[in-house]
């Protein structure tokens, strides 16, 4: 399997605030990631960093980023553009403000299309692309605000994969839906990378339904990448303090009766982080040199952790 | 789609019934009344009194008289002007024409002007360009229409560059249909672009704002994240998103525009309604009064109404409710 | 107070408007002292006088440190012709005597700011009857500047009642009331105020025709206040503190004054604010119209009436106009200061 996306010590942020610190992973072919974290991480941030969709007043200050072998970092506006949509698609958390309100779902899939072809073959197209979503060929002509929020979901769906792309960025596309709505989704895009050529990278700040999906986890904890590692081992044995009390909030952990332990303390805004490990006002087993520096990425077998316990730098 | 005008249709009319009630009102307040003022006019003779007391029910109680008053409205007896000895709605009719024709006129200049700009503006947001323009909008917005129409007066006394007061030059009689049209409409333009003026700056700055809403929205990122080059998201996306809002206002808007022409037509002799309600307040030709009251408020319904019914083909959610 | 201090930092043009707004007041406070003449005083030897300029310079070029003005003499009659007389030099002084005037009506005294002591000065010139306009500017400043927050004071007692008591109750009574707003905004408010004026005499004392107009003014405006009240309450209504003060019993008269009112405070200084403009216009449109403020008492709508349909004194005299840029600044700076309210109010932007 080849790497088809790959991210080196990216820093985004602006004067004032970085935003995203040292962010380094890879993402393979055909492959499920997670990105967990809590409200505020800089999740949403990290995907918008992949297709260059920044807010106007952040940038991508150092490291690099390569799309199948390309730097995209060094690349223009226009070319993006071809990029974007064509071979990286993306969906988001709340469809029914995501999808332009005044166009007909079919109109806001077809303009997507790459190819020059005619109406009649994009309207095939489409239309088919619906129905492999699990719509009826209906919804070509109906209008987001008629549609419930599964529907606007897979129609979403069926916009971010109209060009066949490699790569879907999935920014909790089920965070807004019922449980199994959700659960329809959550099949639906694991069929699709089966059908598909595909991979997904899934923000979600459910761990459990990141394991149940994915590959691999990516924890993230205030803009820095805490733990990287395949999915079961990350969940069965969180390695990083974060990952660690965060397994341990969740409620299927607890019989009735029992006090869910939460983690104490609040998530550092960004206008003051801590100076080292932004983990460490809130970490039990905290060492002097956690708050000076920031932890570097440790290799633990095919994992990687950012945390000062592990390796030799407790002693010093 | 047909059902939701007809509801529209349906809304307004307690509102029109309400409107003709607080004009009946009015009327009836005023102290002296119509009748006994007809009276005392010697050049009325009492026939005509004796026919008015009949048809306008005078002689009834206040309820009944509306009734009645409401049956001639809308057979467009609106009474007779007191001063001018003729029924109040042929008056009307000549002034209203040039009223609407004013009206249209400044209300297409300044959407004409005042949406591009407001793109402009958003796009630019915060940078020089914007704040300039801004600057401008807000001089627009505060300064009195009436003022605004003196200065420009002042400027044409100056320059003597274009005609002033009335629709039509001496030479009008032997002039071709197209002389006449391009003569009536070089006298609409003194008073149409101080309108216009006058409604630029409100008008660009909500056509900013809308605008700058529209593409911070998601959906506008969803775009984006399609590959879509930034003229078509703008265009396609953005635009439709702002311009709803600004229908939804016209009806608003409109109410500034007909109370605006009401007094730049005093103010450059332009023979409108404004001129014939201020002729009827000084002469205290109530039914004069009240009539253009009422049709002012009619004028606003329409384009409310004509408002709803293209918010209604232009946007999906009020289409499909 | 450091909504002030937040506005100074944040939006400058607005703190200046809002010291411009208390210097215009202060004007029309202080008009019977610093206006050099009183309103009615007419010069029939000079009217239509062009503005007389302030000079430090005689003709042969000499500095003089006590400012002067020089006599302007009609020489034309019919065509309004003014020759300056540069040989007779007019110092200006301070606290100059002049005619008795009670200052504020209180107080009875002779001196006044500025004036000359032989021949005239009038800073703004003089209108057809030779007053001077500049004092006249701020005699009419008093009406038109009061009526404004007269006015509005009214329509936001009568929108918050009205606009309140929809909101707040809801069901019929709201329905019914906001059609009846419907129905007052459905009236271009031009034709609405002449038609409300029609109902009244035309020749009314200057206290009848002053109070008609805040009525009128008040009777157009109530509504679209009430209706942005209402949809504030109904907003707050909905907002999770009030929610839950109702879930935890707390009375609906402490919900009204603790949560409510104090969270549209800042909202109603604004609207306050805003549509004071409105009911200046409202006024000056009157008044200009010759359906307000009567002669000889000035208010700068009324000042401007001249100007309509007579070329001849617009073009020969524009100085008429300058009550109409008073109006105008004062307008705008009401803007300004309104819209920094707005944005110092908003606690997004704190
Ligand atoms: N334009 C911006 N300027 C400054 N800070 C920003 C900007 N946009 C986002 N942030 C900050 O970046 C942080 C990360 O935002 P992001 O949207 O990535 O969070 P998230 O992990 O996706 O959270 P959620 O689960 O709520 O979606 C947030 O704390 C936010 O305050
Ligand atoms: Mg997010």
């Amino acid at each position: 399997m080849g790497k088809i996306l790959e991210i080196k010590n990216v820093v985004v942020g602006n004067e004032e605030i970085k935003i995203l610190r040292d962010i380094s992973f890879e993402v393979e072919e055909r492959e499920i990631i997670s990105i967990v974290g809590e409200s505020g991480c800089g999740k949403s941030i990290t995907l918008r960093t992949i297709i260059k969709l920044l807010p106007q007043n952040l940038n991508i200050l150092s490291g690099k980023i390569f799309f199948e072998g390309l730097e995209i970092t060094k690349l223009k506006e226009k070319e993006m553009q071809n990029i974007r949509g064509k071979k990286i698609g993306m969906i988001f958390q709340e469809p029914s403000s995501f999808l332009n309100p005044l166009f007909t779902i079919g109109n806001q899939i077809e303009e997507g299309i790459n190819e020059k072809v005619e109406k009649d073959k994009k309207k095939e197209r489409v239309i088919k692309i619906l129905e492999e979503m699990g719509l009826s060929y209906n919804v070509y002509y109906q209008y987001p605000h008629q549609l419930s929020g599964g529907m606007q979901q897979r129609a979403m769906i069926a916009m971010a994969l109209i060009n066949n792309p490699v790569l879907l960025l999935a920014d909790e596309p089920t965070t807004a839906l019922d449980v199994t709505t959700a659960f329809g989704i959550i099949s639906l895009l694991k069929n699709l990378i089966l059908i598909h050529n595909l991979s997904i990278i899934f923000v979600t700040h459910d761990i459990s339904l990141a394991k149940y999906l994915s590959d691999r986890i990516f924890v993230m904890y205030a803009g820095i990448i805490v733990e990287k590692g395949p999915s079961i081992e990350v969940y069965n044995s969180p390695l990083h303090p974060y990952t660690q009390k965060l397994i341990n909030c969740l409620p299927e952990k607890y019989n009735k009766g029992e006090k869910i332990k939460t983690i104490e303390g609040e998530v550092p805004s960004f206008k003051n982080l801590p100076l080292g490990c932004p983990f460490s006002p809130r970490c039990e087993i905290k060492n002097k040199i956690c708050e000076k520096r920031i932890p570097p990425e440790i290799k633990i077998g095919n994992r990687i952790v950012r945390c000062f316990k592990y390796g030799n730098f407790m002693e010093s | 789609m047909k059902r939701y005008i007809l509801n529209r249709l349906f809304q307004f009319i307690p509102l029109l019934i309400g409107m003709t009630f607080i004009s009946f009102l009015i009327i009836q307040l005023s102290p002296g009344d119509y009748f006994t003022q007809l009276k005392m006019n010697p050049e009325i003779s009492p026939e005509t009194i004796e026919k008015m007391r009949k048809v306008f029910g005078l002689d009834k109680n206040i309820v009944v008289q509306y009734f009645y008053w409401l049956k001639n409205v809308f057979t467009f007896n609106l009474g007779v002007s007191f001063s001018y000895h003729v029924p109040v709605s042929y008056l009307i009719k000549i002034r209203l024409k040039n009223t609407i024709s004013l009206s249209i006129f400044s209300i297409f200049l300044t959407w004409i002007i005042s949406i591009p700009l407001g793109i402009y503006g958003a796009i630019k947001n915060k940078r020089w360009e914007e704040k300039i323009l801004s600057f401008i909008a807000y001089i627009g917005i505060s300064i009195p229409s009436f003022f605004l129409a003196m200065l420009f007066i002042f400027f044409i006394s100056k320059t003597a560059i274009l005609p002033l007061g009335g629709t039509t030059s001496i030479f009008y009689k032997g002039a071709t249909p197209f002389e006449r049209f391009i003569d009536y409409l070089k006298h609409l333009l003194v008073p149409g672009l101080i309108l216009t003026l006058s409604g630029i700056g409100s008008l660009y700055r909500l056509m900013k704002n809308n605008f700058l809403e529209a593409i911070n929205s998601p959906y506008i990122f969803t775009a984006y994240a399609k590959g879509i080059p930034t003229w078509k998201i703008y265009f396609k996306h953005a635009l439709r998103n702002a311009i709803n809002p600004m229908i939804t206002i016209f009806g608003y808007e409109l109410s500034g525009i007909l109370s605006g022409a009401g007094l730049v037509e005093i103010i450059t002799g332009w023979p409108g309604m404004g001129r014939l309600v201020l002729e009827g307040v000084l002469s205290f030709d109530l039914y004069l009064v009240m009539a253009s009251l009422l049709i002012g408020g009619i004028l606003l319904i329409l384009g409310n109404l004509f408002a709803d019914i293209l918010l209604a083909l232009v946007d999906p959610r009020v289409r499909f409710k | 107070m450091n909504i002030f201090v937040r506005l100074r930092k944040r939006n400058f043009i607005s703190y200046i408007s809002l010291y411009i707004i208390i210097f215009l007041y202060s004007l029309a406070i202080l008009a019977d002292f610093i206006s050099p003449y009183p309103y009615n005083k007419q010069f029939r030897d000079t009217p239509l006088c062009p503005p007389t300029k302030i000079n430090f310079f005689d003709k042969n070029g000499k500095f003089h440190l006590r400012p002067f003005v020089y006599e302007y003499k009609l020489v034309n009659p019919s065509l309004n012709k003014y020759e300056i007389d540069r040989n007779k030099i007019c110092p200006i002084y301070f606290f100059v005597k002049g005619e008795r005037r009670k200052i504020l009506g209180l107080f009875p005294s002779r001196r006044y700011l500025f004036g000359v002591k032989e021949g005239k000065i009038f800073l703004f010139g003089t209108d057809m009857h030779g007053r001077d306009i500049f004092s006249r500017v701020l005699y009419g400043a008093r009406i038109s500047l009061s009526i404004g927050i007269i006015g509005v004071l009214i329509s936001f007692f009568l929108g918050f009642l009205i606009g309140g008591i929809s909101g707040y109750f809801g069901g019929k009574i709201d329905n019914v009331l906001m059609r009846l707003v419907e129905i007052f905004m459905m009236f271009p408010s031009f034709y609405l105020m002449l038609a409300l004026r029609a109902v009244f005499p035309l020749n009314l004392s200057s206290f009848q025709v002053y109070l008609l107009i805040v009525i009128i003014l008040s009777l157009i405006g109530w509504a679209g206040l009430a209706r942005i009240i209402r949809g504030m309450v109904l907003s707050i209504k909905e907002e999770e503190y009030v929610l839950s003060a109702k879930a935890l019993g707390i009375p609906t008269f402490r919900i009204i004054f603790r949560h409510i009112i104090p969270n549209t405070f800042s909202y109603s200084i604004t609207a306050i604010t805003l549509s004071i403009p409105g009911y200046i216009l409202g006024e000056s449109t009157l008044s200009l119209l010759g359906l307000g403020i009567q002669e000889p008492y000035p208010s700068w709508g009324n000042m401007l009436s001249v100007c309509i349909g007579n070329l001849r004194i617009l073009s020969n005299a524009p100085w008429m106009l300058i009550p109409g840029f008073f109006i105008f600044l004062t307008i705008i700076c009401f803007n300004f200061l309104g819209d920094g309210l707005r944005d110092v109010c908003d606690p997004k932007n704190w």
